[in-house]
């Protein structure tokens, strides 16, 4: 059993792992991970005990504020460092935890802890000014927005704690504790209430999770990369997250901290610059990779910062991953033995091999063609046709049976329907978030913004090709090439295993079966998988409309159909496997 | 017509929109709402198809000329101002919610989300949620300002809640009213409200 530290909280340490109902998940994965030997910043945790207490009686439970004095007593034991003081100041991240994840609840407090005096400490210490007092306006917007739940602008950067109050008064917002200690148990608090808002009571009634769960609360010394050229933060992958290539991936910045890795304002290292510097922390840290895929069965993802030369895992979990590389790495494992064909079907979906397999240019078109504008990719895809400036007009035309390429200064509501009509959408201002480019994600439009005002003129009625992710638009109709799933040899294999678990047969288009299939593109309403289960009644077989969609799929496999024939295999494959396992109860929804 | 400006506002708003959706946002009866169409539409201020409508694009200039008096007094209000100052901060998060949902960063890339992560799904719905109840803060006082604008504070809940229900396609769907759908509706009806220009 993790150290008891009295009623209420347990210190994680490397002896046995406590139930999840009681500590958490995250506090959960941490105590795993110390008890694999592993290296993670020390951690207490307040149990749902006191939780079920605080709601009981609505304040924090008789014990438990001298129960957090004594946790954060071993933290600063732990890391030689003190709450709130310098000249080695401790800060803490805060962190709800049910057992199982939830909506709901209150996020990540990071850096709690620091105040003026803790702030100067910083500095000293890191040599970096600049990094302690960013660090001590992001715990005041972190706080202001996540426990006081206030919409503010940015905090001025430049200004102190008094302009920052200001700022968070004006918002209407309630004040921030004064006191380290205070504002600890502000967060505290502030988890134990998120157990009650409306989305987590929502979600509990919708999964039938008891309102006595309760949730724990996990209270973690923060560790820095930037304390010195022995120090830094960086992100390993246990194989590519981009191919699936079975070797570690990562990125490594010295003197960070780790969301100077992902800012994107500096361009981090490769693993070789730790190996270079520290081989044996490199190698310890590939080491650690390797025995959590081992443990999990799946590619990891591994968050880590080195503090004076001690290695600190913060956080794993299973990677995302590109869809060429969930297909590699889904195959890899089968034939390593580490899962069975069964499992790499459910980490491989239809949408991922749909977007493997969708048209893009042919090979050396794009080098041979002129371009005509470029801007940001907002949407993935190729779509061709000619220049229109005004949302109707693209509705018009392509009710004529026209291919169209709408452009627009910016977009609102008014324009929804020509980007449904268009082939892809263009826009001259704004960026990869605007709404013009979160409609085209939605409709699956190739779109390239922010192209700039000239992009309005000259291009009125031309023909060109929109390359969505590359954010190309070039002159004229280029030549596009949709991929045949039959040439890679992972996806042929994928294939054989999905069509054995599959619960019915599905051939290409161009393997047609001789027994007649009911062709779902010559009837009304084909394309909608709700009209399914009364067009399918009484049919074997069926083709087309609907069929291209997960839900079409899993329409013909309720209907008992014995075939339906697709463009391409493998999407209906995966599809229906889903399908079939979510009949079962193997998935949940 | 009484409410002929406030249904032709409704109407530029849900372009190609029937009377019923019409209606929808703008929070008077249908029956009344239609009536209203139809007149426009013998006074060539609205054209109709199949039961959708469109404003002519003359029509669409004089709305646009109208808006200045009849909010005159909102865009005189300072608290109404100050919570549409608000709500640009907040429709800034929303877009990056949005975007979070529809693409992911994979080793540095940003490629489509093809939602094979439950548990980065659900915490972009968590964020989307998060996001509503800071929201909620900005919406009493716009709708203290114009008691109509409450129908859109319902919409995003219903939206949000069909998300959080495992129907996803309320995140940010074009053709349904989704989250992204209302939130945009109610950014081009705040707009016009005050008489600003969109960015982007």
């Amino acid at each position: 059993m993790a150290r008891s530290l009295g009623r209420w909280t347990l210190y994680l340490d490397d002896t046995a792992v406590p139930e999840r109902s009681l500590i958490g998940g995250k506090a959960w994965s941490i105590a795993r991970m110390r008890g694999m030997g592993l290296p993670v910043p020390p951690a207490f945790v307040i149990t749902t005990d006191a939780c079920r207490a605080y709601l009981a009686q609505g304040d924090l439970p008789a014990g438990l504020r001298d129960e957090i004095g004594a946790g954060i007593a071993v933290l600063e034991r732990e890391s030689g460092r003190r709450f709130g003081q310098g000249p080695h100041p401790l800060l803490v991240a805060v962190r709800s935890g049910a057992a199982a994840s939830m909506p709901g609840m209150m996020d990540t407090v990071l850096n709690l802890g620091i105040d003026a005096a803790a702030k100067a400490a910083l500095a000293a210490e890191s040599g970096d000014v600049a990094f302690a007092r960013d660090t001590h306006r992001r715990f005041y917007d972190m706080y202001a927005r996540i426990v006081l739940k206030a919409t503010l602008a940015d905090l001025d950067k430049d200004a102190g704690p008094e302009a920052w109050r200001t700022a968070l008064a004006a918002a209407g917002a309630g004040a921030i504790p004064a006191t380290a200690t205070g504002q600890l148990e502000g967060a505290v608090r502030a988890v134990f209430e998120s157990w009650n808002g409306r989305r987590a009571k929502r979600y509990r009634q919708h999964h039938g999770i008891p309102d006595e769960a309760g949730t724990a609360v996990t209270i973690q010394a923060m560790v820095f990369g930037n304390l010195g050229r022995d120090s830094g933060s960086g992100v390993v992958f246990s194989r590519n997250p981009l191919t699936g290539a079975p070797a570690p991936y990562g990125e490594y910045l010295a003197m960070a901290q780790g969301e100077d890795v992902v800012s994107g304002k500096h361009t981090p290292d490769g693993l070789e610059a730790l190996n270079n510097a520290m081989p044996a922390l490199h190698d310890a840290l590939l080491g650690a990779a390797q025995r959590l895929e081992q443990a999990d069965r799946d590619i990891q993802d591994i968050e880590f910062t080195i503090q004076k030369g001690e290695l600190y895992l913060l956080q794993a979990r299973a990677a995302k991953r590109a869809p060429a590389a969930a297909v590699r790495i889904a195959v890899d494992m089968v034939r390593e033995g580490t899962i069975v064909p069964e499992e790499a079907l459910r980490r491989v979906n239809a949408e991922q091999i749909r977007g493997l397999l969708a048209p893009r240019l042919a090979n050396g078109a794009a080098a041979r063609a002129r371009l005509v504008a470029h801007g940001e990719s907002a949407c993935h895809g190729v779509g061709v046709g000619q220049v229109v400036l005004d949302a109707d007009a693209a509705e018009t035309a392509a009710a004529n049976g026209r291919d169209v390429v709408l452009i627009r200064p910016t977009t609102s509501p008014e324009d929804v329907h020509g980007k449904v009509a268009a082939r892809a959408v263009v826009t001259a201002r704004g960026g990869a978030t605007s709404h013009a480019a979160v409609v085209s994600r939605a409709l699956g439009r190739p779109c390239v913004v922010g192209c700039g005002d000239e992009v309005l003129q000259g291009l009125d009625g031309r023909q060109v090709t929109v390359e969505g992710g590359a954010g190309l638009v070039f002159d004229g109709t280029l030549p596009v090439t949709v991929p045949d799933e039959r040439d890679d040899p992972l996806l042929r294999q994928l294939e054989a295993w999905a069509r054995a678990a599959a619960p019915l047969a599905v051939y290409r288009d161009s393997e047609r079966p001789a027994a007649a299939a009911l062709d779902l593109d010559g009837l009304p309403g084909g394309e909608s998988p709700e009209n399914l289960p009364q067009l399918l009644a009484g049919a074997k077989g069926a083709a087309g409309g609907a069929l291209a969609r997960d839900a079409g799929v899993a329409a013909a496999v309720a209907c008992g159909l014995a075939f339906i024939v697709v463009p391409q295999a493998l999407p209906a494959l995966l599809a229906a496997c889903a399908a079939r396992r979510k009949g079962r109860g193997v998935d949940a929804a | 017509m009484r409410n002929m400006h406030l249904v032709l506002h409704g109407l530029a708003i849900k372009k190609h929109g029937s009377a019923e959706a019409v209606a929808g946002i703008v929070g008077l009866e249908a029956s009344e709402v239609a009536q209203a169409l139809a007149a426009a539409v013998s006074q060539g201020r609205a054209v109709e198809a199949g039961g959708a409508y469109m404003l002519t694009p003359a029509a669409r200039v004089s709305l646009g000329g109208e808006y200045s008096k009849v909010y005159a007094a909102q865009r005189a209000d300072q608290a109404f101002v100050a919570a549409y100052e608000r709500f640009e901060l907040v429709n800034r998060q929303l877009k990056e919610i949005m975007t979070a949902w529809q693409t992911v960063e994979v080793g540095g890339q940003s490629v489509a989300n093809d939602h094979a992560d439950k548990a980065y799904d659900d915490a972009v719905i968590g964020r989307l949620g998060e996001l509503h109840e800071r929201a909620e803060a900005v919406f009493g006082p716009l709708s203290a300002g114009v008691p109509r604008l409450a129908i859109y504070q319902a919409k995003l809940l219903a939206a949000l809640e069909h998300a959080e229900d495992g129907e996803t396609e309320w995140l940010s769907g074009a053709k349904i009213e989704s989250y992204h759908t209302v939130w945009f509706e109610l950014h081009e009806d705040l707009l016009r409200i005050l008489g600003r220009e969109r960015t982007e």
